[in-house]
């Protein structure tokens, strides 16, 4: 336990049996861990294995905020934990929770990462070197607007604010969920630097390709107990590897969609520049690139969400339907779409009613909730399930329409490596049987080159290359495509 | 929170919270008056000189907009100058009182109200509120466009109407509420009276006096002469 008499576990976890107030399953049953100081730790695991709730129980937010039924002990640098206030132990662990961007209170970053160090009653001077040390370990300004950073930069704004209250242990919930590639070697790089300065870092995370490199000890949860792994490369393969696309390409000649010159300037912020490519009917199409560099945006543009600035999209979906237009009601029963946040598309009161919502009929709806494997949540309302299975109950209301154009952006996002196995397939299945266009946008490399027959990658809102899935694996694997 | 609006310096946040007050109440009293006019120009001029130009410059079209709006109104129910040109003055009142709140940043009022020893609840409660807004905005367009999507956007059937604009709305709006509850306690925030510091500390300086003593000397002007 002790090295040269100095402690070497920051947290450790000693028989510990756990289970939510009005919940008879324990998540955890005599499950015992450690993370250790100089070290970075990842939690791996099944969507609902209880991931987040140890985090939950290392942070102090159970039992402060959330009641549960707990036996064993939990011991932080040290001490138990049993009895100690949420305002004691935030001075010992630092917590970096989901979501960042819903976090952020103060306009500019050095006042949002000031904002831990007063609740600490920190000098001026003190939070003053604090805030220089995190924004230098984070790559951040401290005279930087928070309303303008991207995704990859307000979580490591939240992550800034956290280490600068000086906790030798931090603890991340799903850090890389959004993040493109850069920003993640960007985050883990850092937090490796951390964890080598003597801090305890432990995260929990899917995409273990991204974060296995950079760490020291890999423990994974299952049916309640935690399991050191041995072996991380055998641990890696056979929850990371990348999937094998078994779809038969279904593309035609026909083109579907024809963007010329296409741009969008919003809030004086040029986020397209010039997009030209064309995108044939039955094919499954993958957009490529950084956080911030006009995916989404596009993606908007392609199901009438949004209207260009600049240049035309052309459709050949039906002539009916005519050009530069808003997105009709029919025009949403032809091309689906699925949000990055799932929850904004959920509203009826069960999952049944959700899928059967926009399905040709009931027995339809029935079949899609078998082919997502839903069935078991049909009487459960969708705003009450898990982040991962309200994508998945998503995606299938949109499939239950069968759309000739599938537009999904990040519809991995939230699944474990199982999830994502069989998301893919199903999404595949659904493009053979009904020979749909999709077009996707992900940052998972495990997946990408499984959904994708004509790579675009764009970068600064223009069309920097394209290609099929050798430039998804250059994307993904080397840096010289970008030069 | 628009931060191209907020002042290059400052100016001391009670202050300007203060003088918001004594001009939205002047100018209501005074506003049949035929020097309140001279009063309110005076009045945006002080802010104008004493770092608060880009608020003053924003507030211009939207009371244009409004005085043009209730003025007309006035007029044609009463068919009486002055009630129109009283229609006028408290509108220009109520926008040159919002100044001190759009050219000072939240933060800078917090730490303020957090020196005088005002309940950091009550403070911080007010900087979340001030985010708040432009927050629910975007949240209202997100679910808008996400109704659209699942052809649950006419008003033609109202219980889906309905269903699909609260019922995402509100759990976002929810979710939104405990992610950042339980993001402020977990970086040391707690609403009792445990120590804390202040990061810049705010303090009077000598132009925040002569800024306040002009206000005052300008607001008993119009009340008296």
């Amino acid at each position: 336990m002790c090295r040269y008499g100095i402690l070497m576990k920051a947290v450790e976890f000693i028989n510990v049996t756990f289970s939510y107030e009005g919940s008879g399953a324990a998540v955890l049953d005599t499950a015992s861990f450690c993370a250790e100081y100089n070290q970075l730790t990842v939690l791996a695991g099944f969507s609902g294995a209880g991931k987040s709730t140890v985090l939950s129980l290392i942070a102090g937010i159970i039992p402060n905020e959330v009641s549960g039924n707990m036996c064993g002990e939990i011991l932080i640098a040290g001490e138990n934990v049993r009895g100690k206030q949420l305002r004691g132990l935030c001075r010992k662990v630092g917590i970096v929770l989901q979501n960042a961007e819903l976090q952020i209170i103060h306009p500019y970053v050095e006042d949002e990462i000031a904002f831990g160090c007063e609740n600490c009653n920190f000098s001026p001077a003190l939070i003053e070197e604090c805030v220089l040390y995190s924004c230098s370990t984070m790559k951040l300004n401290p005279a930087w607007e928070t309303g303008t950073l991207s995704g990859g930069q307000k979580q490591r704004l939240i992550t800034a604010a956290v280490l600068a209250m000086k906790q030798k242990i931090i603890v991340l919930d799903e850090p890389l969920a959004n993040l493109d590639r850069d920003g993640t070697l960007l985050l883990m790089t850092e937090l490796r630097k951390l964890a080598e300065c003597g801090y305890a870092v432990l995260i929990v995370e899917h995409r273990l390709d991204m974060v296995l490199p950079f760490v020291d000890t890999v423990w994974d949860i299952r049916s309640g107990k935690l399991f050191r792994v041995e072996n991380k490369m055998e641990y890696l393969k056979s929850h990371a590897g990348c999937i094998t696309d078994t779809c038969v390409q279904k593309t035609t000649d026909d083109v579907l969609f024809s963007l010329e010159h296409v741009g969008l300037t919003a809030a004086k912020r040029q986020i397209l520049k010039d997009i030209t490519f064309s995108i044939r009917k039955g094919e499954r199409v993958l957009l490529l690139g950084e956080n911030g560099c006009g995916k989404t945006t596009l993606l908007r543009l392609l199901a009438r969400l949004s209207m260009p600035t600049k240049g035309k999209i052309i459709q050949y979906l039906d002539t009916s339907f005519g050009q530069n237009r808003k997105g009709s009601r029919r025009w949403f029963s032809e091309v689906g779409v699925v949000y990055q946040n799932p929850a904004n598309q959920l509203f009826m009161p069960t999952v049944m009613q959700e899928i059967a919502y926009g399905a040709e009929s009931e027995q339809y709806a029935r079949e899609i909730m078998h082919l997502f494997r839903v069935e078991h949540l049909a009487e459960r309302h969708p705003q009450s399930l898990s982040e991962g299975q309200k994508r998945r109950v998503t995606i299938a209301s949109v499939a239950a329409s069968n759309p000739r154009v599938f537009l999904l952006d990040e519809p991995t996002v939230g699944q474990d490596y199982s999830g994502l196995q069989e998301m893919i397939s199903i999404l595949n299945r659904l493009h053979e049987e009904n020979g749909n266009t999709m077009i996707t946008v992900t940052h998972d490399l495990r997946c990408a080159e499984a959904v994708c027959d004509h790579a675009v990658y764009i970068i600064n809102g223009f069309v920097a290359e394209e290609g099929g899935k050798e430039l998804v694996r250059r994307y993904f694997t080397k840096d010289d495509i970008r030069h | 929170m628009n931060v191209r609006l907020y002042a290059e310096r400052p100016l001391y946040p009670l202050f300007g919270l203060l003088s918001s007050l004594l001009i939205a109440i002047t100018g209501l009293l005074a506003a049949p008056h035929e020097n309140c006019i001279l009063f309110l120009g005076s009045v945006w001029v002080v802010f104008f000189v004493f770092g608060c130009r880009r608020a003053c410059l924003a507030v211009i079209p939207y009371a244009a907009v409004l005085c043009a709006v209730f003025s007309g109104i006035t007029y044609a129910v009463s068919r009486d100058g002055i009630s129109s040109y009283a229609a006028v003055n408290r509108i220009l009142a109520v926008s040159i009182a919002v100044i001190p709140g759009l050219a000072v940043s939240p933060v800078q009022m917090v730490r303020n109200f957090s020196m005088l020893k005002i309940p950091r609840i009550i403070t911080l409660g007010m900087m979340i509120t001030l985010n708040f807004f432009p927050l629910l905005g975007n949240e209202i367009r997100q679910v808008r466009k996400a109704m659209k999507t699942r052809g649950a956007d006419s008003m033609a059937s109202p219980r889906i109407f309905y269903r699909a604009f609260f019922i995402p709305l509100v759990v976002r709006l929810v979710n939104i509420s405990d992610t950042l509850a339980l993001s402020v306690q977990t970086r040391g925030f707690t609403s009792g009276s445990s120590a804390h510091s202040v990061y810049k500390p705010v303090r009077v300086r000598f132009t925040d006096v002569a800024f306040i003593l002009l206000i005052l000397g300008l607001c008993a002007g119009t009340v008296f002469l």
